[in-house]
């Protein structure tokens, strides 16, 4: 690996706990451009906790050791720099708020507005209009988000984190509810906005073959504990993962791709 | 499209208004409030159009706070009254009717009712927020329920005070609680106006925070608000203009409810809240004028409390919303 390449994001043995009672405990990893990397683990392992402490949204609880993201500590930044470094799509479920697609793509460029930007209409416009683009929801700028399908629904919100132009997209199981079919065009979606781009994105899902498509970086995540961190090849023999889950899984090697494929 | 809609419904509230000023006990003529030193110019200039204008800066005021309770709560039955403003100044008023006048003197009297509202109501909504805030983060349902409990709190100690007080006083506190504006007092005019328009326009300012707080706080602070900071201001900045609307007027009741649905309505409910703030604005000026040339003229040449005609409006409203949020999940 080229040493001179400074990662992007950089975690120190970081732990977070609530209460005392410590929830996420020594993650060592580190992140290049470019990087897919899946977070993977079961219910409870920490992997929502690790992505609320990478965006900075717990109101409470204490953060151990360091994240630093492009060689500054994660908590020096300010709230508008941050949102200019990393995006947030959430899932896409539950409360749908009452814009069209085109306003709601509109308020990711809330930051570069404030904070003494004042970014011009047009210059706005050309970027939400890109994004929408990207995502094929050009054709459904003017719905509002209620009148949308939930693949739709879903490809909306990565569209509304395009457009935030940030270097790094963090994905909540962005498939979670959708159907195999809208899945798998949204999985190739972000692979495509991956390579293309060069948007460094960090996903956590419950979809493991996803997770093991060959390119990726995995991180499995137990009980709050990092059990493994590298390229999807190391989880081949299946231990970490049987380890992880507390589940015998049957575990195939990818005839094309050489990657793992998990029979449940 | 929609800068039509807004120019269409400012034209109409402005003109509607405008209106407003001629109805009431007797009719105005148009051509008799330019001949000065008569009866009908001195009603109209002194009387009809301050109270007019009063009318219009309430009830903008209060459906601007509601919009921002309504977006900021993500609730569309948030209102200034749910979260304690009316009783805290209720509170104030009916301390002031039925001791502080009665007692004579001292600090209460001083502050006169009006003086007296505005600090009830303050001391509500800073109540609220001290109980949001002891539980942790400024989180919205704890905030909710806390605006729920001062509000019965408050409630049950003006009822408390009617009971001891004399009948006269407890005459007038129960007609303060009803809303009026029958006895405005021409110099809380100017104060009234800059407050309003003051505030009116710091919270047009956040209109982008509004709308990224409408989808969610967690997604408003990934796209770079700083959530706990803006959730203050704006439940300071609105705490005021109701406060300061309610010591003129008395709490008047559903305004700050309905005007925002009617809005939305009106400009389709996907509108963001650059626009829609221009028409809350403007459109609960208007609706609060006619209420009250309502109440103005059906009893005349008595009045009725201008609360009354609101709640009667309204409480029908509240159901309808109720309902249409069950069936679409989502009255917004």
């Amino acid at each position: 690996m080229n040493k001179s390449v400074k990662p992007i994001l950089l975690l120190n043995n970081f732990g977070f706990a609530f209460e005392g009672e410590k929830v996420l405990q020594g993650l060592n990893f580190s992140l290049n451009k470019g990087d897919f990397l899946y977070v993977v683990g079961p219910n409870g392992a920490g992997k929502s906790t690790l992505l609320k402490a990478l965006l900075r949204l717990h109101e409470r609880g204490e953060p151990t050791g360091e994240i630093v993201l492009k060689g500054r500590i994660l908590a020096e930044y300010s709230r508008v720099e941050l949102a200019r470094l990393l995006s947030y799509v959430p899932q896409a479920e539950g409360w749908i708020p009452p814009f069209t697609v085109s306003a709601f793509v509109e308020l990711s460029r809330f930051s570069y507005r404030k904070g003494g930007n004042s970014e011009s209409s047009q210059t706005s416009r050309e970027v939400v209009a890109r994004a929408l683009r990207a995502t094929s929801m050009d054709k459904l700028a003017a719905r509002p988000l209620w009148a949308l399908s939930g693949g739709e629904r879903q490809r909306a919100y990565v569209a509304a984190a395009l457009a935030q132009e940030a270097e790094i997209m963090l994905l909540d199981e962005p498939t979670a509810f959708l159907d195999p079919r809208h899945a798998a065009e949204l999985n190739q979606l972000l692979s495509r906005l991956n390579k293309t781009e060069g948007l460094t994105l960090i996903c956590i899902t419950h979809e493991l073959n996803q997770a093991f498509a060959a390119e990726n970086k995995i991180l499995v995540l137990g009980e709050g504990s990092q059990l493994y961190f590298g390229e999807t090849a190391g989880l081949l023999d299946g231990e970490i993962l049987n380890r992880a889950f507390k589940y015998e899984f049957t575990i195939f090697r990818h005839p094309r791709h050489g990657c793992p494929v998990v029979l449940v | 499209m929609l800068r039509k809609k807004i120019l269409w419904l400012g034209g109409i509230c402005i003109l509607l208004t405008g209106l407003s000023m001629f109805g009431g006990m007797s009719f105005i003529a148009p051509d008799a409030i330019f001949k000065w030193g008569s009866p009908d110019a001195e009603v109209f200039w002194r009387a009809r159009m301050p109270r007019v204008v009063a009318a219009f800066l309430a009830g903008a005021g209060l459906s601007m706070a509601g919009m921002v309770f309504q977006a900021m709560f993500r609730n569309p039955l948030a209102s200034p009254f749910t979260l304690g403003a009316s009783s805290g100044a209720s509170f104030g008023a009916a301390l002031f009717f039925g001791l502080g006048a009665a007692g004579g003197g001292g600090l209460l009297a001083s502050l006169g009712g009006m003086g007296a509202a505005f600090a009830g109501s303050l001391v509500s909504m800073l109540l609220v927020y001290l109980i949001t805030r002891a539980r942790g983060g400024f989180s919205t349902p704890v905030m909710l329920l806390a605006g729920v409990i001062i509000n019965f709190f408050f409630s049950s100690l003006v009822m408390f005070i009617q009971y001891l007080s004399a009948s006269y006083d407890a005459l007038r506190i129960m007609h303060w609680l009803m809303g009026s504006l029958t006895g405005l007092d021409l110099l809380r005019l100017p104060d009234l106006c800059f407050v309003v328009l003051a505030c009116a326009l710091f919270l047009r300012r956040l209109a982008s925070e509004i709308d990224l707080l409408l989808v969610g706080e967690e997604l408003a602070a990934s796209r770079g608000v700083e959530v706990k900071s803006v959730k203050l201001q704006l439940f300071g900045v609105s705490s005021l203009l109701v406060a300061a609307i309610v010591s003129v007027a008395g709490p008047i009741g559903f305004v700050g409810l309905m005007v925002p649905h009617f809005c939305r309505l009106w400009l389709g409910s996907a509108v963001t809240h650059r626009s829609l703030s221009v028409a809350v604005f403007l459109g609960g000026g208007c609706f609060l004028a006619l209420c009250d040339l309502v109440a103005r003229s059906v009893l005349a040449p008595a009045e009725l409390p201008i609360g009354i005609v609101t709640a009667l409006i309204g409480a029908p409203f509240f159901l309808w919303i109720l309902f249409r949020c069950n069936k679409g999940g989502s009255a917004f």
